[in-house]
């Protein structure tokens, strides 16, 4: 049987630089662009037509404007394919500047000097959306508010989950990879310029439950092996045996999901249909990043934070009684030359580890 | 390890298909020339505005003072009354009185070629009409979506004789009365006019004593009493003929005519059209999108797993189907759902979900086959060192599946702040990512198990190899001689 033997404590300088990297790539981005709101959180309208032959954007733009005294840009999509039939379709969008709704009036107007510019182009109204700014802003809250919600109720559950495996110091940990989740979807709406809208709250709220999931198994497979290998064996040890032990499970329903999920995003793309990639895309990356985080993040956060403890803890002693020294570092563990060793010492510890299950 | 029957494997696998199946397909009956519909199918979901196509829209009215409750119930009513002439069926109407809105969902008619979406969301806001005429006559009669008949345009002297205009009624009240000698309740509706309203109308009553005085909003008939006395005071009862109305017809009634006299237009603040061509379309991309999922998680797993990948697979085929069978109304104490694009979409992502509790399982037989076990031992172990870890990891999803459907349904946890919430989609994803969890918690546990130890029991399944252990043809040809 295949196992895996990756020391994650010892490569995690790599992680944090990957996952620095992505924040910093997402942070410029949002610099440079800004955050987009849909029309569902910020009011605004937008109306899609399907026509027959040939258009002139610029045209549609100066009559429209003219026609309703408002700015609007047109975009064409051509030969959109639609999935009941080989027949293919022209779409085109029109976004009204600003973030005010549409009266109907206008909208009939909108409609009314399309036809009159193109009377061949049989003009249908595929899609309309008009959001009042109040409405969108409204729902916006609304939306944070339940994020808020999950966050606070997923932390509840944390805290009385990881009394048993690992206390604050790891509850804080697994809240830490939430979100860097989060930060993850989030950046991906900014990076690949997805407007905010409600997938964006489906979306996180999805994995942060996805995530935790992750994290709490591997946690579990910490508290399970401590009891197995003994207080002595060292923390990185300890962490980087029980993460190799899950990472299978981890690794294959992270990529089961992926794969649905990756299926609904190439059919999107290839029907061109936006509600749903703009859904599929964040949720792919926030399944690798749910994995991701646990595995790479949380694992090595929590070694760190523990040795960092005991190195404390052996300083006071040191301080505390002089004489004692000598006898503190088998406790300790977790400075730069132990974990080079690391793998090695896995191993030995495993098979100890087995022995003891064995003799039971 | 307790030991299953071998037939049990064919029992439960057997049970899952012909659920799948059932999910799907329905079942269905002749009766004469009618298709009897004894459990729904996939055939019989009810889709959402984004895939049906449809119109949702908010109305506001357009006012100074913050309409009362009553107002609204009236603008409510008027909206109502005109989707059950239009023969809308499946419409959602939800008023908010806090916010004072009105959200209104319905999805396109099916017969209808040409729908005008700006159009039917402009008269759905236009101000209700409400007249009192002089009897009966009426051009055209339909049958409405509840099922009642409807009335439409007066012709005749009810056309030409208008008794009262609805501004001149000052309001209309739902009344309980009670029967002095038989004890028995019975609701009416009490009308209280105005006074140019109560002239007019004591002069056509005492004219038209037994006679009929219809009641109208717009072009449709909503009530036709006959006059019992004439009615001079101005304040008089309507009181529903000789079954007399229920409390909820003589609400409906009242809410109706209270309309003709709102102080107040209403304006469309948001609106939202999707053209039935995109939606379908949408629906047929999803539905390819779902089957190459399946099919490409059900490959991995059997590649990676062997057995336990096989029996993954079809457990997984019964998640998806209760999943079906949750949103058609499958089970006949529930009630169809409606399902959006996100909530196909919540289908999808739990089919690569729901595998997660056959991998924790088969991973666990396959670690301890390794460490030498006999497939029983392992099975056993297996089983019971991954409970806690299936359970644990469906229950943050759990979590955050209930707190979608309770943040983003029509009437949720935040409507006192937030107002109804305009966007459904995303609840229909909450509850099949909900329904999707429950579903990989009942298969991948309970009759995963019991297909895997029944399994275990035929002798060549017995080669630990197809449990992802090492191969051990030899050790299999011992046990047959013993």
């Amino acid at each position: 049987m295949k196992k895996f033997h990756i020391d994650f404590y010892a490569h995690r300088r790599v992680y944090f630089g990957i996952s620095i990297g992505f924040f910093l790539l997402g942070i410029i981005f949002n610099f440079v662009f800004g955050t987009q709101l849909d029309t569902n959180f910020k009011g605004g309208a937008m109306l899609r037509y399907s026509y027959a032959g040939e258009i002139n954007p610029n045209t549609i733009e100066d009559s429209v404007q003219q026609a309703i005294n408002r700015d609007v840009t047109v975009t064409i999509n051509r030969n959109v394919k639609s999935a009941d039939g080989s027949q293919t379709l022209n779409n085109v969008t029109l976004a009204l500047a600003g973030d005010d709704s549409l009266s109907l009036e206008n909208q009939k107007t909108l409609t009314a000097t399309l036809t009159k510019l193109y009377p061949k182009a049989n003009f249908n109204l595929v899609t309309s959306d008009s959001v009042n700014p109040t409405m969108g802003r409204s729902f916006f809250l609304k939306c944070i508010v339940a994020i808020l919600i999950a966050f606070l109720l997923l932390d509840f559950y944390i805290a009385l989950r990881f009394r048993k495996i690992g206390g604050a110091a790891a509850g804080f940990f697994a809240i830490v990879a939430l979100l860097h989740d989060v930060a993850i979807v989030y950046f991906t709406f900014i990076i690949f310029r997805i407007p905010l809208n409600d997938s964006f709250i489906a979306v996180v709220l999805t994995i942060l439950g996805y995530s935790l999931n992750d994290t709490i198994v591997i946690y579990d497979r910490i508290r399970e092996n401590r009891r197995l290998m003994g207080l002595k064996t060292g923390f990185s040890v300890l962490v980087n045996a029980s993460i190799n032990q899950t990472l299978t499970r981890s690794v294959y329903t992270a990529l089961c999901t992926f794969i649905s999920v990756a299926t609904v995003y190439v059919v999107g793309v290839i029907y061109n249909l936006s509600s749903v990639t703009t859904f599929a895309l964040p949720m792919m990356m926030g399944v690798i990043s749910g994995c991701y985080s646990t595995v790479c993040i949380a694992g090595p956060l929590y070694v760190m934070w523990e040795n960092r403890k005991s190195r404390l803890r052996a300083q006071t002693a040191a301080i505390a009684a002089p004489a004692r020294t000598p006898a503190v570092p088998a406790g300790s563990d977790g400075s730069a030359p132990v974990s080079a060793s690391a793998k090695g010492s896995g191993k030995k510890v495993k098979t100890k580890a087995k022995a003891k299950k064995r003799k039971r | 390890m307790k030991r299953v029957k071998k037939p049990v494997f064919f029992i439960v696998a057997l049970l899952i298909l012909l659920f799948t199946y059932a999910s799907v397909f329905g079942i269905k009956g002749k009766n004469g020339d009618n298709t009897v519909t004894y459990i729904k199918g996939v055939n019989d979901i009810r889709w959402g505005i984004d895939i049906n196509g449809g119109v949702e829209a908010t109305f506001t009215p357009v006012t100074t003072k913050k309409a009362t409750n009553n107002q609204m119930d009236a603008a409510e009513a008027t909206i109502k009354q005109r989707m059950i002439g239009e023969n809308i069926t499946d419409y959602e109407v939800y008023t908010d009185y806090n916010h004072s809105r009105i959200i209104v969902r319905f999805p396109w008619k099916n017969d209808e070629k040409n729908f005008d979406p700006q159009k039917s969301i402009e008269e759905l806001a236009a101000t209700a009409q409400v007249t009192f005429r002089e009897g009966m006559e009426y051009t055209t009669q339909t049958t409405g979506s509840d099922g009642q008949p409807v009335y439409k345009t007066p012709k005749g002297t009810t056309a030409s004789n208008i008794i009262l205009q609805g501004s001149e009624i000052e309001k209309a009240t739902p009344e309980m009365t009670q029967d002095k000698t038989t004890g028995k309740t019975t609701y009416v509706v009490g009308l209280q006019l105005s006074e140019s309203g109560k002239a007019k109308f004591a002069d056509a009553t005492t004219k038209m004593v037994g006679q009929t005085i219809s009641i109208w909003m717009d072009d449709t008939m909503i009530s036709y009493p006959k006059v019992e006395e004439a009615i001079t005071d101005g304040s008089c009862e309507i009181n529903g003929g000789t079954n007399g109305f229920t409390a909820a017809e003589a609400s409906a009634l009242a809410n109706k005519i209270n309309a003709g006299a709102l102080p107040f237009k209403l304006s469309i603040t948001d609106s939202n059209t999707i053209s039935p061509t995109l939606g379908k379309s949408s629906l047929s991309a999803m539905r390819t999108a779902g089957i190459i999922a399946f099919i490409l998680v059900a490959l991995f797993m059997i590649l990676m797993f062997r057995l336990p990948g096989v029996v993954a697979v079809i457990s997984l085929l019964g998640q998806v189907a209760l999943s079906f069978a949750a949103v058609s109304g499958f089970f006949p104490w529930q009630n169809s759902f409606t399902l959006t694009l996100p909530g196909v979409a919540g289908i999808i992502l739990s089919i690569g979900m729901g595998v997660d509790a056959n991998i924790i399982t088969a991973t666990r037989i396959k670690e301890e086959l390794w460490t030498g076990k006999t497939l029983d031992m392992a099975i056993t172990r297996g089983d019971d060192n991954s409970f806690w870890a299936i359970f644990d990891g469906n229950i943050t999803v759990i979590i955050v599946a209930i707190i979608l459907m309770l943040v983003f349904g029509p009437k949720n946890i935040l409507s006192y702040w937030f107002g109804a919430s305009t966007t459904g989609s995303i609840y229909s994803f909450g509850y099949t990512l909900l329904i999707g969890i429950i579903g990989n918690f009942v298969f991948g546990v309970l009759t995963t198990r019991q297909m895997t130890r029944a399994l275990s029991a035929f002798d060549c399944f017995r080669n630990r190899w197809l449990y992802g252990g090492p191969s051990d043809v030899k050790q299999m040809e011992g046990g047959a001689e013993a």
